[in-house]
């Protein structure tokens, strides 16, 4: 059974509003009361193939909802993976429905982009990922939206035994932006890590939300989200770690720290751990605060401008969950792309 | 090594729960059930004002159009309202003037449970301890209430709430339900209907109470709920420490406890109150017990204002209680000492609310939960930042212990800053107790049973290390005695 609620966006009844305890700190029923109109079919350019082009591998294109290609992909042995989620629409709704599976042993890299533009659309995207055993999987997302759009990802990850799975999500927010992950982690050697990033100006809005559950006996799971909220922006992090009964050896770490630069900016966290089992090491952290104002007073008497200053300590600070991703081409795509927005 | 001795002979001598036994008291009972003919009974009996049943009638009906709440992490068998005793009283001719007219039985009572209602009697074994005055509230009314004269040359008023009603009606009216409106949640709502009993403070500006103020509140008769109010108001620059204990026979069924203490402190004021409680957790198999379902709060009204909660919970089949601070004054600061100690088949969602309005005010959170047997324990806790709050610091640190593979252990804070200038801290941990400690404590020749008691006293010392003294022994005797059974 899920543990978040499952969205459709052809039935209004499905929109929560923060009053479900999940969406608390994201209110879509404020913003959307009604189904939205289908959105229209989109041709793309055929130059351009998103942030992650240089780095090659296998397109997989939606646009406004409907696969360019295929939704379904099987993967076996190593291999990269594009999935490019591309909205282009004014005012109306469309929905992704996309399904990996990486075969025993298989070794993958999905390097996925939410790209749009227009403007007031709802996006909705549904994402299945199936790791076989021993499967290797890492999930890159880059999210690049206008700031008056609705944007929904549920993401449900599910692991064999010794499978790893590992994902960075760097989100630039939208008027609502959510990004959900639900993992089923059955232990027995699998392995999860779960980070995130994101830099939020004007009135944007971004959640990271995750679910792991842990069945079985030793498993580990590593998460780190970091953030940055300008302006009037406001930042969500909601982070669950259940370990079931009998699922002993379970080791689970959770971070998240955030930075507000601005008066009204605002950040909103909730780190839970529901435990069952006693044979468990869990640990979270959390923190709000802003820059430490000797780092900036040092940094301007070595010459150094004051936005300068803040520009670098922020980058210092964000770095380090790009820093844990694995494979070096993505890991700097992402580095520059979130160097240009800070 | 005394008090560790203490903690293994507390442990070797007592029985599970020490506090089980009934007295046969001469009760005198409202009907059972709640309409707004048993709020009218209540309140005459109590020979209240006019005002006061009208406030009481207007909670009754708000209460009526609420539902039970369902948010908690606990399960119970529905509450039978309907089915319950709202008002219990020791019978008695007229109010007693002095101890020597109290019930005898009813000294006895209080005397098994060790709580000094005799003036020139001081807790046991402590030499030189300061003087303790006590409430004594025994199913719905106050019994006694000790050290009054020398409280009143001080000036500070401390009464049973329904005494209080009477002789200081315009300060209870301006305070009362000023903390927690009457429509505040379900229980709040059922106790401002039918409060029975509780206690009044007022510390008038500039004082320092001259002792330590203690209630003692006791359930004995069956099919009794019991809501206490209790109102304590810190009023400019003075200070007050307030104890609270509590404990309830032996019954196959479950009793409820909805109460709901308000606390109000003025610029300068501070306020430290500690609870123990200890009410009946239900048997092995999880019957009866206590249904503890109590709000209490604090308002830092005032700057430089100071509320500080230390709680000891070890007793009740459900608790659902979070100590919670307001804080409105510019620099005022919350502070919140939790030890939640569950065993058997009891749950306990418990945690605080810190909720800062005030510039530059402080807060800091340490809660420490123990979970044995087949029970569950909650920390739910919300740290949360205004937009004008500016300079605001908060800390907290919560760390479960997980004794047995039965027991679940949770938490879940919730954080929310919408002023840049916060600076905001939460660690959380959940771990089980260390094997290598308790081979080494059982190779010095602890048993299990003893090393657990050791280690848990370990776990749990920077919270029991803020309880006033004469509590600390006292909640280090009984977090041992509560984890008898849990190991083996």
């Amino acid at each position: 059974m899920s543990a978040l609620p499952v969205l459709d966006l052809k039935d209004a009844s499905s929109f929560p509003s923060r009053r479900v305890e999940a969406w608390k700190y994201s209110d879509l029923r404020k913003f959307l009361r009604e189904a939205p109109q289908l959105s229209p079919s989109a041709t793309i350019p055929l130059v351009g193939g998103g942030p992650f082009e240089a780095l090659g591998g296998e397109a997989m294109v939606f646009v406004n909802g409907r696969p360019v290609d295929a939704s379904a992909r099987v993967v076996c042995g190593e291999q990269t993976v594009r999935l490019r989620l591309i909205s282009k629409a004014e005012g109306t709704g469309h929905a992704v429905a996309a399904r990996i599976s990486a075969r025993a042993g298989a070794k993958l890299l999905v390097l996925e982009t939410h790209e749009g533009e227009g403007a007031g659309y709802v996006a909705h995207n549904r994402l299945e990922l199936d790791l076989a055993e021993g499967a290797e999987v890492t999930r890159i997302v880059l999210t690049d939206e206008p700031g008056d759009v609705l944007s929904v990802t549920q993401a449900a990850v599910r692991l064999a035994r010794g499978a790893r799975y590992r994902q960075t999500i760097v989100a630039s927010g939208a008027k609502l932006q959510r990004l959900e992950t639900e993992v089923s982690h059955p232990g027995h050697g699998a392995d999860v890590r779960l980070d995130g990033a994101y830099v939020l100006d004007g009135s944007r809005h971004a959640d990271l939300t995750s679910v792991v559950d842990h069945l079985g006996r030793e498993g580990t799971t590593s998460q780190l989200t970091k953030g940055v909220v300008k302006d009037t922006a406001r930042g969500v992090f909601q982070g669950k770690i259940i370990v079931e009964r009998g699922a002993d050896g379970t080791d689970a770490r959770m971070g998240h720290h955030a930075l507000i630069l601005s008066e009204r900016g605002e950040v909103d966290a909730k780190p839970e751990l529901i435990i069952y089992a006693d044979e468990v090491q869990c640990a979270h952290g959390n923190t709000v605060g802003n820059l430490d104002a000797n780092a900036l007073f040092y940094m301007q008497q070595r010459g150094l401008p004051l936005d300068e200053a803040r520009a670098l300590l922020t980058g210092a600070f964000l770095m380090e969950v790009i820093d844990r991703i694995e494979t070096e081409g993505p890991r700097e795509v992402v580095r520059e792309w979130l160097t240009a927005r800070l | 090594m005394a008090a560790v001795k203490e903690t293994v002979e507390a442990v070797a001598a007592l029985e599970k729960y020490a506090h089980g036994f009934t007295s046969d008291i001469e009760q005198e009972f409202a009907p059972k059930g709640l309409n707004a003919d048993i709020v009218r009974f209540i309140s005459e009996k109590k020979g209240e004002p006019e005002w006061m049943l009208e406030w009481r009638l207007a909670a009754f009906e708000r209460w009526q159009a609420m539902e039970e709440p369902t948010w908690a992490s606990v399960r119970y068998d529905p509450v039978d309202y309907q089915d319950l005793y709202y008002y219990a009283a020791p019978k008695k001719k007229a109010g007693p003037k002095s101890l020597d007219e109290v019930d005898p039985e009813l000294l006895e009572v209080y005397a098994k449970l060790g709580i000094p209602l005799k003036e020139q009697e001081v807790l046991a074994g402590v030499e030189g301890a300061p003087k303790v005055a006590v409430d004594a509230v025994f199913d719905s009314v106050s019994v006694v209430t000790t050290f009054k004269k020398e409280l009143a040359k001080a000036g500070v008023i401390f009464l049973p709430m329904s005494e209080a009603i009477r002789e200081h009606p315009e300060l209870v009216r301006q305070y009362l339900g000023s903390v927690v409106p009457v429509s505040d949640n379900y229980f709040a709502a059922l106790n401002s209907a039918v409060f029975s009993d509780g206690s009044f403070v007022y510390i008038p500006p500039g004082v320092r109470c001259p002792m330590e103020l203690s209630t003692y509140f006791r359930i004995n008769a069956s099919q009794t709920g019991q809501f206490e109010r209790t109102l304590i108001i810190a009023d400019k620059g003075s200070y007050v420490s307030y104890l609270e204990g509590c404990t309830a026979p032996m019954r196959d069924e479950n009793q409820l406890h909805a109460a709901v203490v308000e606390l109000v402190a003025l610029d300068d004021a501070e306020i430290k109150y500690s609870t123990v409680q200890n009410w009946y957790p239900g048997d092995a198999e999880g019957r009866g017990g206590i249904y503890n379902f109590v709000t209490k709060r604090a308002d830092c009204r005032g700057d430089r204002s100071k509320v500080s909660w230390t709680q000891v919970e070890t007793g009740s089949a459900v608790t659902w209680k979070y100590p919670s601070c307001l804080l409105k004054g510019e620099e005022s600061s919350g502070e919140f000492y939790s030890i939640a100690i569950t065993n058997g088949h009891q749950q306990a969602d418990t945690g605080t609310k810190m909720v800062h309005l005030g510039k530059n005010s402080k807060s800091r959170i340490i809660a420490k939960a123990v979970s044995a047997g087949k029970s569950d324990s909650t920390y739910r806790g919300l740290v949360s930042v205004h937009p004008k709050a500016t300079g605001v610091r908060n800390f907290t640190q919560c760390d479960s212990l997980l004794i047995g593979k039965d027991c679940g252990s949770h938490t879940i804070p919730y954080i929310e800053a919408k002023n840049g200038s916060a600076h905001l801290e939460h660690e959380a941990t959940t771990t089980r107790l260390s094997e290598d400690q308790l081979f080494y404590a059982q190779q010095r020749g602890l048993s299990e049973e003893e090393a657990v008691a050791l280690l848990v006293n370990g776990f749990v010392r920077d919270v029991l290390q803020e309880l006033p003294m004469e509590f600390a022994v006292e909640a280090q005797k009984l977090v041992a005695i509560s984890l008898e059974g849990s190991v083996g």
